[in-house]
């Protein structure tokens, strides 16, 4: 018996299959490249032969794309990623106080007592400091993504950079390293400029207590840990599924909604890999609200319908 | 002269009573829309705050559609709300548009005389008597207190409906209602109508719903397309919310002013954390904060738009509040951005926060 969590996020599409302990046996990672249902299918049909629909005890979703993902599968939990990273950190761990999270569009902090979150920050207005940024700075000096941290690690005197704002960030290590300064410093530089615009922007206010879990993407970048770990002074701690603790979160969830329930699950199976959707958008011009509707078709009928806000088509849906 | 006037929430229904009782000629701009936003973006100056943005497309949707003269408020109080009329006049101006602005403020900013003078101008134009035109204006205001007194029974009530969906029911169509019809004592009638029926909506006393204060900046709390309808989506989470700020609640609190007995309690409130008036609505924030920890709400959202300088100073003081009184506060910053997904992640983070507290503490 199974429970699976699908996290549809801006960069990555991740999908978990836990086993009765809550352990990940299965663990899938995509990038979402825009198309959300199509990367779904595409992580569906890797499961398709291994495991059988009957087996799926419950099904959550998470992530931007949380909603449609949840109409697509037939989720049992449609959640937030919040509360999903905050419910599988706790299953780790039931004395974690601070959880930070940078993922590839986002970053966020949660403070947790005595197993409940009490507080939580996510980054307003900007991008800089998450992932994505990451990712275009590995590009641009042609180091794989997944050494990065390493090289932070090799620096012994980080150089200043500008952390506040990403175009910025970047005008400032191309300046740097145009005076010659080694890619390692430079790296190292920018890791302890992300962290600092963390802590004063999303962070700012919030108490910050171990245990302290890093997660997301972005946590498995050593040089990133370290500076995080040299500016709280403390020990910071990177879950083994790390990238992936927002579908482990729902799919915790999405168990106990069946439980208490006391129902089955609504997963619609892993057949909807062959499924045909499209979807449709329009601007619904009937008030002055203009809103834009998104319907989506599934081999031709509707199954799903959102975007308004009186309700006259996202219930048609549900009452049919 | 066919006037016209920005949007603040609901003022439009009763901005409407007013001006047909008046007999004036009048367009009322297209409810703030993505569009309105869209214009006012591009013709203002970038750092200017949202509301400032919003206004301007309203004009020019209205100007569009006839609109020649635009009533405005202003103040010369420490908030740029206050000079936006000054502002506007002249974006306006530049971009080639030919406006009257009527810019109504206290007579101790602007002198009795001049403001008499100004409200001439609109007398003159509908030739009524001055008479008429006080009871003409008790009749908006009369119209701004049943919109207000209907729409905070809808959004408190929402968490205790039985039938879910009966509140946002009466709230569309009251609204449909009262603004199809041009005359001004049948408009009232309809008003009342509807507070009577919001009142007898059957709700279920035993339910505990999450009870939840809007508080900060004025024109983001009451705009509703600022924030993206917060209140009308907390209704669909079965959430009760709770606004102090109102435009009936501005004119209370304008003449009070003038005797300085305005807004008493919430100004006590604020005083252990901020005694003094920074500027916007800064100290009623803070106020409305402590008096909903107080009053047993099971959190507060703050709204405002970026760059907003007096809400600014108070959510750097909320979090001192937020854990001297162990009561959850969360802000949300607005801004251009019509993508409402990271802004839904946040608000149901935030009643998911709130739910396992309250069943914590059960």
């Amino acid at each position: 018996m199974y429970y699976l969590g699908i996290d549809v996020g801006s960069v990555s599409t991740d999908v978990v299959l836990l086993n009765e302990e809550m352990e990940v046996i299965e663990k899938i990672y995509l990038r979402t490249k825009g198309k959300p249902i199509q990367t779904i299918q595409e992580a569906f049909s890797l499961l398709k032969g291994r495991y059988k629909d009957e087996e799926i005890q419950a099904v959550g979703t998470t992530g931007s794309g949380r909603g449609m993902a949840g109409f697509l599968v037939g989720a049992d939990a449609i959640k937030n990623e919040i509360t999903a990273h905050a419910v599988a950190a706790l299953e780790l761990d039931h004395e974690v106080r601070t959880i930070l999270e940078i993922g590839g569009q986002d970053s966020k902090i949660i403070t947790l007592k005595d197993g409940i979150v009490t507080d939580f920050a996510m980054n307003t207005v900007c991008a800089a400091g998450t992932g994505s940024f990451l990712d275009r700075q590995a590009e641009r000096l042609e180091i794989p993504i997944e050494q990065f941290g390493h090289y932070a690690l090799q620096s012994q005197t980080p150089v200043r950079i500008a952390g506040r704002c990403a175009v910025f960030a970047e005008s400032d290590m191309i300046h740097k390293q145009q005076l010659g300064y080694p890619p390692s410093d430079i790296i190292r530089g920018l890791s302890e400029a992300l962290v600092r615009n963390y802590l004063n922007n999303v962070a700012k206010g919030k108490e910050i207590a171990s245990k302290i879990f890093f997660q997301g993407g972005v946590a498995a970048n050593i040089g990133i840990k370290t500076a995080f770990e040299k500016a709280l002074g403390t020990e910071v701690i990177v879950p083994k599924y790390h990238d992936v603790m927002g579908s482990i979160g729902v799919a915790i969830i999405a168990k106990e909604a069946v439980e208490k329930r006391k129902g089955k699950t609504k997963f619609k199976g892993f057949t909807i890999a062959q499924s045909k959707f499209v979807s449709n958008s329009f601007e619904c011009k009937d008030c002055a609200n203009r809103c834009e509707i998104i319907q989506v078709l599934e081999n031709g009928v509707e199954i799903s319908c959102f975007g308004d806000r009186c309700g006259k088509w996202s219930e048609k849906v549900a009452v049919s | 002269m066919k006037v016209t006037f920005p949007h603040l929430g609901n003022v439009y229904m009763a901005a409407k009573i007013f001006l047909d009782d008046l007999g004036l000629d009048y367009v009322i701009p297209p409810l703030s829309n993505p569009k309105a936003l869209e214009i006012g973006a591009m013709y203002s100056p970038e750092e200017i705050c949202l509301p400032y943005k919003i206004m301007i497309g309203n004009y020019i949707q209205a100007l569009e559609q006839g609109a020649d003269t635009i009533i405005m408020a202003g103040s010369c109080g420490p908030c740029r709300l206050g000079e936006y009329c000054e502002l506007q006049k002249n974006l306006l101006k530049n971009i080639g548009y030919n406006v009257t602005f009527i810019t109504l403020d206290v007579p101790k900013d602007i002198g009795k005389e001049e403001l008499l003078n100004r409200i001439g101008i609109l007398m003159n134009a509908s030739g009524k008597s001055s008479y008429e035109g006080i009871q003409a204006l008790i009749k908006g205001i009369k119209a701004m207190y049943l919109v207000d007194e209907i729409e905070k029974e809808v959004y408190w009530r929402a968490g205790y409906e039985v039938h879910k969906g009966d509140c946002k029911k009466i709230l569309y169509r009251y609204r449909q209602d009262v603004f199809a019809t041009n005359n001004p004592n049948k408009a009232l009638v309809i008003l009342k109508k509807y507070l009577k029926q919001i009142k007898q909506v059957e709700i279920d006393k035993n339910k505990d719903p999450l009870k939840i204060s809007i508080i900060g900046e004025i024109y983001t709390v009451i705009e509703s397309f600022s924030n993206l309808y917060i209140q009308e989506r907390l209704m669909d989470y079965g959430v009760s919310s709770l606004r102090m700020l109102t435009p009936s609640w501005w004119i209370k609190d304008l003449i009070g002013k003038t005797v300085k007995l305005n807004s008493i309690g919430i100004r006590r409130a604020s005083k252990e954390y901020l005694s003094v008036g920074i500027g916007g609505h800064a100290r009623e924030c803070i106020g409305e904060a402590v008096l909903a920890a107080k009053n047993g709400q099971d959190g507060a959202i703050q709204l405002f738009p970026v760059g907003c300088m007096p809400e600014i100073v108070s959510k750097a003081i909320l979090p001192t509040i937020s854990k001297d009184k162990n009561f959850p506060i969360m802000t949300l910053v607005m801004d251009e951005m019509t993508g409402e997904s990271g802004y839904i992640t946040r608000i149901e983070a935030f009643l998911d926060l709130l739910e396992r507290r309250k069943l914590k503490v059960v």
